[in-house]
């Protein structure tokens, strides 16, 4: 005998076909979007502790991270007051987190909340990863009158001010870029004296 | 013969009798979403001629003697086979068209709120249409694995870092890992060539099946004749051969158009940009992302704060609260629409005083945004943008209300 209704036919145990098929259909679809969770959870893989953590360790020599001079030492005399360039400490240039803008300004300009301890002959070092959204921040140079030359993001126009330890002077950045301790060496070198002194990168 | 062979087996002749003969009303604004499908095809046909020559790997090459990565490598090759440069562009540009066409037609569908019941679904399926053509432009911008490249991706990735809660597994997922990571331009190529592209093809269908079952909105002026021949069918062109030869004509065009454009105007120039390399140049993203890119820029780096353990910095607002909230606000509209009961016609948009206004003010709104992404070579503040930007929505929304206000009552109109 076919049933015809089967929504409406109590079976022995008190419950209908249609509802049977309904939670057999509920319990598959259940465990289906279970299954996706777990897919999910592996096409995303573990933190590899990666993102920006520095390898920079005091005593490691300052190189050219860009242009014809790449991996090339820096050498104090090459920088005059109101110079930037973009540097990484010698042969750890694979790890973004590394790259650092050193800047030389007039010795007397520096004021806190800089750290004057981890500064050199006005040399002054900062994380050149912006704060914001980890563009590579850029020097934005005065020629007539250097103390107003700055450091900016080009990706959103945050503003940092190098004199005053990277402080953000404008745009969306939520916190100053890390500052990091420089010193010149007796032969003209310059060598990192110290660890960033807070967090680099974007802080999400 | 052949036609016959094929109809005895086939049935041709009852689908062109069911479908072929299906009327479309005319109106220039109907082409606009077929320039989107067109531009679809376009972007399918070169991408198919890109994904045989594209090689997406990050791992270092030698290319003319400097180690690259084999992705931009792989784009610098394109770039010098005969045509390849050309059929680059032509692809590039026709993902530009087809986000211009679904705006212009997501406008002309508000202006005419051709939106209201029983259409509501459909409009939704366009937006989804509209998120997943941006989605897809996205994933592109990464793989030619240019300086450029990566530092849009970069932004995206912090961005989406940047989402309460879930952000950090999230990034994870769509990222393959921390980026840049090796993973992310694989799981991007995949992502860009099969993915989407076949949750476009499902969804552009739906939106057609959608279209084809609930039939076109009319011009208004379509009534009076409407009524008097019985009301049942559209007043149009037939589809076959009268509309489809002119989305024919209208396609072979638009390519002529696009194969100029690409000829003459370069875009996206890799190998001006380089391979990825320490260093941020100015750089814009592609207009259609502009009022994001904007926005983020308005965002004062100070307003950031928690709640229920989620943390709120100002990339949140900018990249993830500020589009989620548009993305909320076109999705509302035909739900907040007062109008009752089935719309068959086009509205004409100077009778709806409100909603046109509403629009207004919106466009405006989009378009200082674009305006924020230029505050540096504008010399404007952020603070005094947000002004500018607060003073120019209300204006336009409130001069274009009072103007419709006065039009509609001098003429003594109804207003809805």
């Amino acid at each position: 005998m076919v049933e015809r209704d089967a929504g409406t036919t109590e079976g022995k145990a008190g419950i209908t076909r249609r509802r049977f098929t309904l939670g057999v259909l509920v319990a598959s679809l259940l465990g289906a979007a279970g299954s996706v969770l777990t897919l999910l959870k592996v096409l995303s893989p573990e933190k590899q502790g990666g993102g920006y953590v520095t390898t920079i360790r005091p005593g490691d020599r300052l190189v050219y991270a860009r242009g014809g001079e790449t991996g090339v030492t820096v050498r104090a005399s090459s920088m005059k007051v109101g110079d930037a360039v973009l540097v990484y400490p010698s042969s750890k240039a694979s790890n973004p987190a590394n790259l650092v803008q050193l800047i030389r300004l007039k010795e007397t300009d520096l004021k806190p909340p800089t750290n004057i301890g981890l500064t050199d002959q006005g040399f002054v070092a900062y994380s050149a990863i912006c704060t914001h959204l980890g563009c590579t921040v850029s020097w934005v140079e005065n020629q007539k009158s250097p103390d107003a030359s700055y450091t900016e993001c080009f990706c959103h126009n945050s503003i940092f001010d190098p004199a005053r330890g990277a402080k953000v002077m404008g745009g969306p950045a939520p916190i100053p870029l890390a500052q990091i301790g420089v010193k010149v060496t007796g032969e003209g070198a310059l060598i990192f004296t110290s660890d960033f002194t807070g967090p680099i990168g974007p802080q999400v | 013969m052949i036609f016959k062979w094929f109809d005895e087996r086939l049935e041709i002749e009852k689908f062109k009798a069911k479908f072929l003969r299906k009327t479309f009303p005319s109106h220039p604004t109907f082409l606009l979403g077929e320039l989107a499908l067109f531009s679809f095809i376009t972007l399918v046909m070169t991408g198919v001629f890109l994904g045989f020559l594209y090689e997406p790997s990050t791992k270092m090459v030698s290319l003319f003697g400097a180690m690259v990565p084999a992705a931009y490598a792989s784009v610098v090759r394109i770039d010098l086979l005969p045509m390849g440069l050309i059929v680059r562009r032509i692809h590039h540009w026709s993902a530009m068209l087809m986000i211009a066409a679904i705006l212009a037609h997501l406008m002309r569908i508000y202006f005419s709120s051709a939106y209201r019941k029983p259409r509501e679904i459909n409009w939704l399926a366009g937006l989804g249409l509209w998120g997943l053509t941006m989605f897809a432009a996205f994933t592109g911008y990464l793989l030619p694995y240019s300086q450029f490249s990566v530092t849009a991706t970069s932004i995206a990735y912090f961005i989406s870092k940047s989402v309460p809660w879930v952000g950090d597994w999230m990034s994870r997922l769509l990222f393959a890992g921390e980026f840049p990571s090796e993973a992310t331009v694989p799981r991007f190529f995949f992502m860009h060539v099969m993915l989407i592209p076949a949750a476009l093809i499902g969804l552009i269908g739906l939106h057609l099946v959608i279209l084809v079952k609930q039939k076109h909105t009319e011009p208004p002026a379509n009534k009076n004749r409407k009524e008097a021949q019985g009301g049942k069918r559209l007043i149009g062109l037939p589809i076959w051969p009268e509309q489809g030869v002119i989305s024919m004509s209208f396609y072979l065009f638009l390519l002529f158009v696009i194969v100029l454009v690409s000829t003459y105007i370069p875009l996206n120039p890799v190998e001006t940009y380089g391979p990825p390399s320490p260093g941020t140049p100015v750089m814009r993203p592609d207009w259609y992302f502009l009022p994001i890119y904007g926005f983020l820029k308005l965002i004062p780096g100070d307003l950031s704060f928690s709640i229920l353990g989620g943390k709120i910095t100002p990339e949140t607002i900018g990249g993830v609260i500020f589009p989620g909230f548009l993305v909320l606000v076109f999705a509302s509209i035909p739900f907040l629409d007062r109008a009752k009961g089935p719309q068959p016609y086009m509205a004409n948009p100077l009778r709806r005083p409100f909603m046109t206004s509403f629009g207004i003010a919106g466009g405006v709104f989009l378009c200082m945004d674009v305006v924020a992404g230029y505050i540096d070579v504008l010399h404007i503040a952020p603070q005094t943008m947000i002004i500018y930007t607060i003073l120019a929505t209300l204006a336009a929304g409130g001069i274009s209300f009072a103007l419709l206000r006065l039009y509609n009552g001098k003429r003594g109109n109804d207003v809805t």
